[in-house]
C-alpha cells in the first residue's frame, strides 16, 4: 500500500450476526484517501451489511470501525457527527416525498446547523447545476425518474461535504437506459478525488473507475486488488466462478 | 300540519327550550374539541414511544407503561371509564366538563396512538436510513421526515376516531352533564314528547360530523396535491 495515503476507514475483526446467520466474519481492512473501492460478490455475500456498518447503519457484533481517527463503533462517540462526514446513497434512493427536490437537498445541513439557510440553497442549486436538474427544484421526488431520483439522491449526499460516499448497489434499481448517467456522475466524483466505496453488479464501473475491487462470498472478504489483476488473473476459484457468471 | 308547528312551538320555543340544545351543544363541543386536542397530544406522544421501541428498542420501560395503559382504556368501556373518572378518582372535584374532558381525552388518546404507531410503522424504513445516514438525529429524523408522511397517511383513520369521539360524548348525561343528548332528553321528559327533541339532537350531530367530514375531505386533497 502507498504509504503516503492518508487513512480514512479501518475497519478491525468485523463481525455482524442476524440471530444464529454470521453475515460478516472477522473482516479488518483500511480505506484511504482518493480510493475508488468496488465491492462484489454474490447476493448474500454480506457485502451490503459490510458497507452499512460502515456508518453504523448496522452495529456490528464485535470488532472496530475507526474513521479519520475515531472510534465510531465506542457508545459515547456522537454518531450524528461522524455521518456527517459519512455520504450514503441506497438503491431505492430514499429521497424524502414530502419535500420538494431542493428541500431535499437543503434539509440535512440546515437542520444540523451546518449551514445557514441561504448557504445551503447556494449549494444546493450549484449541485443541481452540476447535474443538471435546476429545472426540477421546486417539484417532489415522485415527478422525477429513477435516474433523476438517484442523481437527486447522491447530490443530497455530497451537500454535506463529506469525506467519503458508501453507494450501495446505486444502480440496480435502475431501468438500463439510466443506469449510465448515474455511473457518469459517479465517476466524476472519483475523478475529483472523492473516497469512495462502492457495492455494485456493475463490473464495467469496477473495471474501469476503481482502483480496488474486493470480493466477497460468505462473509468474507476473498480478494482485493487492482482491477486488472482482479479480472485478467483472478485467483481464488470461487472468484472464478463468480466472474464466469456475470461476465 | 297545524298539529306539527304546535308541537315545535311546545318543544323548543315555549319556555326558551331551545337554550337545553344551545347550551347542551355548547357543552358537547368544548368536550369534543379539548378532548381532542388531549387526545392527539398524549396519543402521539404514546406513539413515538411505541413506535421508536418497535423499531430501534429505545423506551422499554416507558413502551411497557403504554401497552399497559393502551390495554386498559381499549379493554373497558367508555361510559364505566367516564363513571370511575367522576365517581372515584376526581370525585372531590366535581368539575364535571374536566371529567369528561379527561375520560373522553384519556380514551381517544389510546386509539389515536396506535393509528399513529401505524402511520410511523408502515413508513419505509428507507426513510429512517437515509435521514439518519445524513447525520440527522433520530427526533430531528422523525419529525422532519417521518412525521409529517405518517400523519397524511392516517388522516382518514384520525379524522374516523375523532367523529367516533364527538358521537361518544353523547354518554356524558351518565355524570348529569347536560350535553347536547342530555338537553334534548330534559326537553322530551318535559313535554312528553319524544320525536321532535330527539330527531333534533340527532340532525345537529349529523351536521357536525357533516362538517368534519367536508373539513377533512379538503385537507386531504391539500395534502395529497403537495407531493405532486
Amino acid at each position: 500500500m502507498n504509504a503516503k495515503k492518508e487513512v480514512l476507514i479501518q475497519t478491525h475483526g468485523l463481525c455482524k450476526s442476524f440471530g444464529d446467520h454470521q453475515v460478516l466474519k472477522d473482516i479488518s481492512k483500511t480505506i484511504c484517501q482518493g480510493e475508488v473501492l468496488a465491492i462484489v460478490g454474490p447476493s448474500g455475500s454480506g457485502k451490503s451489511t459490510f458497507l452499512r456498518t460502515l456508518n453504523l447503519l448496522e452495529r456490528p457484533s464485535s470488532g472496530r470501525i475507526v474513521f479519520e481517527g475515531t472510534d465510531i463503533t465506542d457508545k459515547s462517540v456522537d454518531i450524528d457527527k461522524m455521518r456527517q462526514k459519512i455520504g450514503m446513497v441506497f438503491q431505492h434512493f430514499n429521497l424524502f416525498p414530502n419535500h420538494t427536490i431542493l428541500d431535499n437537498i437543503m434539509l440535512a445541513p440546515v437542520v444540523s446547523k451546518l449551514m445557514t439557510k441561504e448557504q445551503a440553497r447556494e449549494k444546493a442549486e450549484a449541485l443541481l447545476e452540476r447535474v443538471g436538474l435546476t429545472d426540477k427544484a421546486n417539484v417532489y421526488p415522485s415527478r422525477l425518474s429513477g435516474g433523476q431520483k438517484q442523481r437527486i439522491a447522491i447530490v443530497r449526499a455530497l451537500a454535506m461535504n463529506p469525506d467519503v460516499m458508501l453507494f450501495d448497489e446505486p444502480t440496480s434499481a435502475l431501468d438500463p437506459e439510466m443506469v449510465g448517467e448515474v455511473l457518469e456522475l459517479m465517476q466524476g466524483l472519483a475523478k475529483e478525488g472523492m473516497t469512495m466505496a462502492v457495492v455494485t453488479h456493475e463490473m464495467g464501473f469496477a473495471k474501469e473507475v476503481a482502483n480496488r475491487v474486493l470480493f466477497m462470498d460468505e462473509g468474507q472478504i476473498e480478494e482485493d486488488r487492482e482491477p486488472e489483476g482482479f479480472f485478467g488473473n483472478p485467483s481464488h476459484p470461487r472468484l472464478k466462478d463468480f466472474l464466469s457468471k456475470v461476465l | 300540519m297545524n298539529e306539527w308547528i304546535q308541537k315545535f312551538h311546545q318543544n323548543f320555543i315555549e319556555g326558551d327550550r331551545f337554550l337545553f340544545l344551545l347550551k347542551g351543544l355548547g357543552n358537547t363541543l368544548i368536550i369534543a374539541a379539548f378532548a381532542v386536542l388531549l387526545g392527539i397530544v398524549l396519543g402521539f406522544l404514546v406513539a413515538i414511544i411505541r413506535a421508536s421501541y418497535d423499531r430501534e428498542g429505545k423506551f422499554k420501560f416507558l413502551n411497557a407503561i403504554c401497552k399497559i395503559y393502551i390495554t386498559v382504556i381499549r379493554g373497558t368501556p367508555v361510559l364505566v371509564q367516564l363513571l370511575i373518572l367522576y365517581y372515584i378518582i376526581m370525585s372531590s372535584m366535581n368539575n364535571k366538563i374536566l371529567t369528561a374532558v379527561l375520560a373522553f381525552g384519556l380514551n381517544s388518546a389510546a386509539y389515536v396512538s396506535e393509528i399513529m404507531r401505524s402511520g410511523i410503522m408502515s413508513i419505509d424504513v428507507g426513510q429512517f436510513e437515509a435521514g439518519r445516514s445524513l447525520g440527522l438525529s433520530y427526533s430531528a429524523v422523525m419529525r422532519h421526515i417521518i412525521l409529517p408522511q405518517a400523519v397524511k397517511n392516517v388522516l382518514p383513520a384520525l379524522a374516523n376516531e375523532f367523529i367516533v369521539l364527538l358521537k361518544e360524548t353523547s354518554v356524558s348525561g351518565y355524570i348529569g352533564l347536560m350535553d347536547l343528548t342530555r338537553g334534548g332528553d330534559i326537553i322530551r321528559s318535559t313535554t312528553y314528547e319524544a320525536i321532535l327533541p330527539l330527531l333534533a339532537v340527532a340532525a345537529i350531530y349529523l351536521v357536525i360530523v357533516m362538517c368534519l367530514s367536508y373539513a377533512v375531505g379538503v385537507l386531504e386533497r391539500r395534502l395529497r396535491t403537495s407531493e405532486r
